[in-house]
């Protein structure tokens, strides 16, 4: 029924994307557990018509919403509600795909099925890092399949995850407010900073919550209900505070920049100073994910997807303006 | 033979040079002398040769002589005459030995003439002979090819094959021994035997002839006594009258009302038979009847010299009073139009009954010129309604039956063809004239059995059983659905215009017992309201606003928050769910555009709908959905995060029990209700 339809659209939040290996297709996860594959190679092409913009493939890949997808040099893995599952990036656009495999950490509580909220992806040690609603990090060992271990100490559930790649340390962000610093080889916490406490960049209002992290080893940045800020990490101390009202969701480098979206239209560049340098508007409301496209295997598709409370993913060919979106 | 003689003489005479006269004579008496002296026998004996050489000497004697003469005469002397004299004597003996031999020789000639010429005389005959023959022979050649080529009449009749004939024929006609060896006699015989059939035919074409005009005969009286049988039967149905009443059997009735719809236009004819069909077989509670006036039906199909006349007159009379008034081109026009929105005197009436004993009143006109059918509803119920102010539009017949089938909102005329027509008399669109004359919905145009397809315009549109049928039971069942859900929706805004929203007892499961958020105003907007809201935009870029909608604002309130929504009601209620979009006035203005939690409680509502639909037929969807929204009212309230840097309680205690406060990137809110555990999660 067109009506039904057109109000599921109207309804969409997509939650989580994610760029093939070979780097022409872009993998998005909405509200409703589907997956759309899409072709950026064909939507990016001069020939490029509207169909291009419509998902090649779309399948039904979870019950509940995939909040999260991680993308390894052949597989794509996608969690949402409590599992987490992989599809092979060969077969995916073929119909009726069936998931390669599907896991479930080892969960305490039972009454009520946690979510997974983000993955990540740890290459040199052949790892996957889930964390979510159980307020614990587990790790999966992506050849055997097997849980090692639980990293436990977050009060609330954990939003968000980060990988500081020198001396191998997962940051995680939470709902309590606190982002903890773990390292993998001992399985301990390292470090943990409670950013609410801080008072230039906390915002009681919209609570403590840290929705996004991103880290460039020495630096980290995050964000959420307090405000966006850079933090030097050995110090711990609060370097730059950004000047954005609206809680951000997503937060990440790119070159010399910082790139942040989450409530309001636009994506939101700035300099390491905490000067805005650009603010993009988008299609959507409010965004939730944004994807760089750096594989080398596919120059021409290097684009800024950015997606949110909508069923659109917009896509930015130059950060200065959006160039078209891609739609469920 | 002298006077011949004579006669020959002449002509020789004259060929002659003067030969003396004497010589004649001598021979002439000669002549008379010998009667049977015949020069013509003497021809015969002499030599010609030795005559020839008699000439030649005779010749040279007189050349001799006349030279001797010549001499002596030149000489002179006395013996010289008489030696003159002498050779005279001599050289005329000469002369006439010379005549001699001219006669001979002109006998001769003759002779040979005269041979030559019988000779001559009869190779003509024998040539004559000839060409007769060949001539004959010709003809005679030509003959027999022509009697060679004749064909006679007989070889084109096709004659019975030989052994057949020998068969078949008696024997004094095919007398085999003759025509066995005789093909002659055969053909003879064969022909005789075919004259002998083609007799006998004949006869008995002429005994079926006859057989045929006596039966013609019969028949013609039998049908006059069926003829006389018809009036009998009449008398006999009416002495019946009274028993079918008495025995409540109103075959009677049936039967006028058949009668009367003999004079339907085709398609309202076809909705009578179909329905009174689908009337008798599936749904007793339909009933359908006929109205109008059959005397005007028929005087539609009145002689064409009348409807001139008519004509005529109306024109004079026209003219009469557009003279005394000022003729305006509009009041032509006006009549035109009127002309060709004209209506067939006749209309079908279907009623149809519903469990609760109201009653949907539908009556159909055909419009004759523009060839399509109309339909005029009412809804009556079994007890009088006192009207909601909300509810003021759904059951107004305007709009009670807009949209039965998606998109069918019946303001345009669904026939392609009027639009030239309206053209002609300056009508834009139906649209105007549809409250006088009916909606012309798609449905109905099926239900007649009039088909418009789209890409080729018909100019004779056939009304078609088949589709009537096809549709009828559909749309008996959506027209029965639709009344039904309105006069649900028109209770239940009885009820929500008084701040109660009416949840029926078996759809007290969907929600927990204690709802504390309040409906505190329910009216009607107009679409254009609606679409000037700020919180409504999607909807209307969606496409989902339309002017077929009906359009209402709620508001629900707790304490200090005051909850706005906007809905959309789809005229196919209930199995199109009606559309919230929510504005929440509470700490500020929040909408779907800058709260998440507010775009999932607008999912919860619209895109979870079919848990709310209640028990079939779903009429209970509006409501259940509103009493969903004060729950989730509840929830946002009492689940939202205190701020702990604001001094005091929090306005709304946490009551609800719920598992986990926030989920998600997004942080939702614990929307979804279990039941019977009672408790909050996430979906």
């Amino acid at each position: 029924m067109e009506v039904f339809q057109a109000l599921q659209r109207l309804h969409m939040t997509i939650f989580s994307q994610s760029v093939s290996p070979c780097g022409k297709f872009l993998a998005a996860g909405n509200n409703y557990g589907q997956i759309a594959i899409f072709s950026l190679s064909a939507a990016l092409s001069s020939e490029a018509k509207e169909e291009s913009k419509k998902p090649m493939v779309t399948f039904q890949a979870h019950d509940g919403p995939v909040y999260s997808m991680v993308s390894t040099d052949r597989h794509l893995l996608s969690a949402g509600d409590g599992e987490v599952k992989a599809w092979l990036w060969a077969e995916i656009l073929k119909k009726g795909c069936k998931e390669l495999w599907r896991r479930q950490p080892p969960y305490r509580t039972s009454l009520e099925v946690p979510e997974i909220n983000a993955l990540l992806l740890v290459p040199k040690e052949n790892l996957l890092i889930l964390a979510g609603g159980d307020c614990q990090l587990h790790a999966m060992d992506l050849e055997t399949g097997t849980f090692m271990w639980a990293l436990r100490g977050h009060t609330d559930y954990i939003h968000c995850l980060a990988l500081r790649e020198r001396s191998p340390e997962v940051l995680s962000g939470g709902e309590d407010g606190a982002v903890r610093l773990w390292d993998l080889r001992t399985a301990k916490e390292v470090q943990t900073i409670e950013v609410y406490k801080h008072e230039e960049c906390s915002r009681p209002h919209n609570g403590r919550w840290i929705g996004c992290l991103a880290t460039d080893s020495d630096w980290m940045v995050c964000g959420g209900g307090p405000a966006l800020t850079l933090w030097h990490l050995r110090s711990s101390t609060p370097t730059t505070i950004f000047p954005m009202r609206a809680p951000q969701k997503h937060v990440t480098f790119y070159q010399d920049l910082i790139l942040s979206a989450g409530q309001g239209r636009c994506v939101n560049q700035w300099q390491l100073s905490g000067e805005l340098k650009a603010q993009v508007p988008g299609s959507s409301p409010g965004l939730l994910s944004l994807s760089l496209n750096q594989q080398p295997a596919a120059p021409e598709c290097k684009v800024l997807t950015a997606a949110g409370n909508s069923c659109r993913v917009d896509v930015f060919t130059n950060l200065g303006y959006r160039a078209f979106s891609l739609s469920f | 033979m002298s006077s011949e003689s004579s006669k020959k003489r002449k002509p020789k005479v004259i060929r002659s040079d003067g030969a003396p006269a004497e010589g004649k004579r001598t021979r002439s008496d000669t002549e008379q002398e010998g009667k049977c002296y015949s020069e013509e026998a003497e021809v015969d004996l002499r030599d010609p040769g030795r005559d020839y050489e008699l000439y030649k000497y005779t010749c040279q004697e007189l050349q001799r002589l006349m030279a001797e003469i010549q001499d002596l005469k030149s000489r002179g002397g006395k013996d010289a005459a008489v030696e003159i004299e002498d050779r005279r004597i001599q050289s005329c003996v000469h002369f006439m030995t010379l005549k001699k031999l001219n006669r001979l020789a002109h006998i001769r000639l003759k002779k040979g003439r005269d041979q030559t010429h019988e000779a001559k005389q009869k190779v003509d005959a024998y040539h004559l002979q000839l060409q007769n023959l060949l001539y004959e022979v010709m003809h005679l050649q030509k003959e027999i090819t022509k009697c060679l080529e004749f064909k006679s009449k007989h070889e084109e009749i096709d004659l019975v094959s030989l052994e057949e004939f020998y068969k078949e024929a008696p024997p004094d006609i095919s007398k085999a021994e003759v025509t066995m060896g005789d093909p002659h006699q055969q053909t003879l015989a064969r022909l005789d035997w075919e004259l002998e059939q083609r007799k006998r035919l004949a006869e008995k074409y002429r005994e079926c002839l006859s057989n045929k005009e006596k039966i013609l005969k019969e028949i013609e009286v039998k049908k006059e006594y069926l003829s006389s049988l018809q009036p009998r039967l009449n008398s006999i149905m009416q002495a019946s009258l009274p028993v079918q009443e008495y025995l409540f059997m109103p075959f009677d009735q049936a039967h006028k009302q058949y009668e009367t719809a003999r004079h339907l236009p085709p398609p309202l004819y076809v909705l009578f038979v179909q329905a009174t069909a689908y009337g008798q077989a599936c749904d007793k509670m339909l009933s359908v009847a006929i109205e109008g006036s059959v005397d005007e039906a028929k005087a539609l199909f009145k002689p064409p010299e009348d409807s001139q006349d008519d004509e005529s007159d109306s024109d004079a009379e026209e003219e009469q009073t557009t003279k005394r008034r000022r003729p305006t081109l509009g009041v032509q026009l006006d009549d035109k139009r009127k002309e060709m929105l004209k209506r067939h005197p006749l209309s079908v009436l279907l009623d149809l009954k519903c469990k609760d004993d109201s009653v949907l009143h539908l009556t159909f006109y055909y419009l004759m010129n523009l060839n399509i059918m109309t339909v005029k509803a009412k809804v009556t119920t079994a007890t009088e309604l006192i009207t909601p102010i909300s509810a003021g539009d759904l059951l107004s017949p305007d709009s009670v039956l807009s949209c039965l089938y998606p998109g069918d909102h019946g303001k345009k005329t669904p026939n392609p063809a009027n639009q030239y027509q309206f053209d002609k008399v300056g009508i834009l669109t139906l649209r105007d004239y549809v409250l006088d004359l009916g909606h012309p919905y798609l449905w109905v145009q099926k239900l007649g059995g009039l088909h418009f397809p789209k890409e080729q315009p018909q100019h004779t549109v056939i009304t078609d059983h088949s589709l009537s049928a096809s549709h009828m039971e559909t749309t008996m069942k959506l027209l029965k659905t639709r009344v039904q859900s309105r006069l649900a929706l028109h209770k239940q805004f009885a009820s929500l215009e008084h701040g109660i929203v009416p949840v029926t007892s078996d759809c007290h499961y969907l929600f927990p017992a204690k709802v504390v958020s309040r409906l505190v105003k329910w009216v009607t907007i107009a679409h254009e309201d609606y679409t000037e809201l700020h919180f409504t935009k999607d909807i209307v870029e969606a496409g989902l606003a339309g002017d077929t909608n009906l359009y209402y604002m709620a508001l629900v309130e707790r304490g200090t928050a005051k909850l706005q929504a906007a809905v959309v009601l789809n005229p196919g209620y209930s199995s199109i769910p009606p559309i919230f979009q929510l504005c929440l006035n509470w700490k500020g203005e929040k909408t779907n555009n800058n709260d998440d939690n507010i775009r999932a409680m607008e999912s919860e509502v619209n895109v979870c709908f079919k848990e709310l639909c209640g028990p079939r037929p779903g009429h209970q969807l509006l409501t259940n959905q509103l009493q969903r929204l004060c729950v989730l009212l509840d929830v946002y309230l009492e689940t939202e995060s205190h701020d702990d840097s604001v001094e005091g309680p929090k306005e709304f205690p946490q009551e609800k029990m719920c598992l986990r406060l926030f989920r998600g990137p997004s942080r939702m809110k614990p929307f979804k209700y279990n039941h019977p555990q009672g408790f909050f999660s996430h979906r």
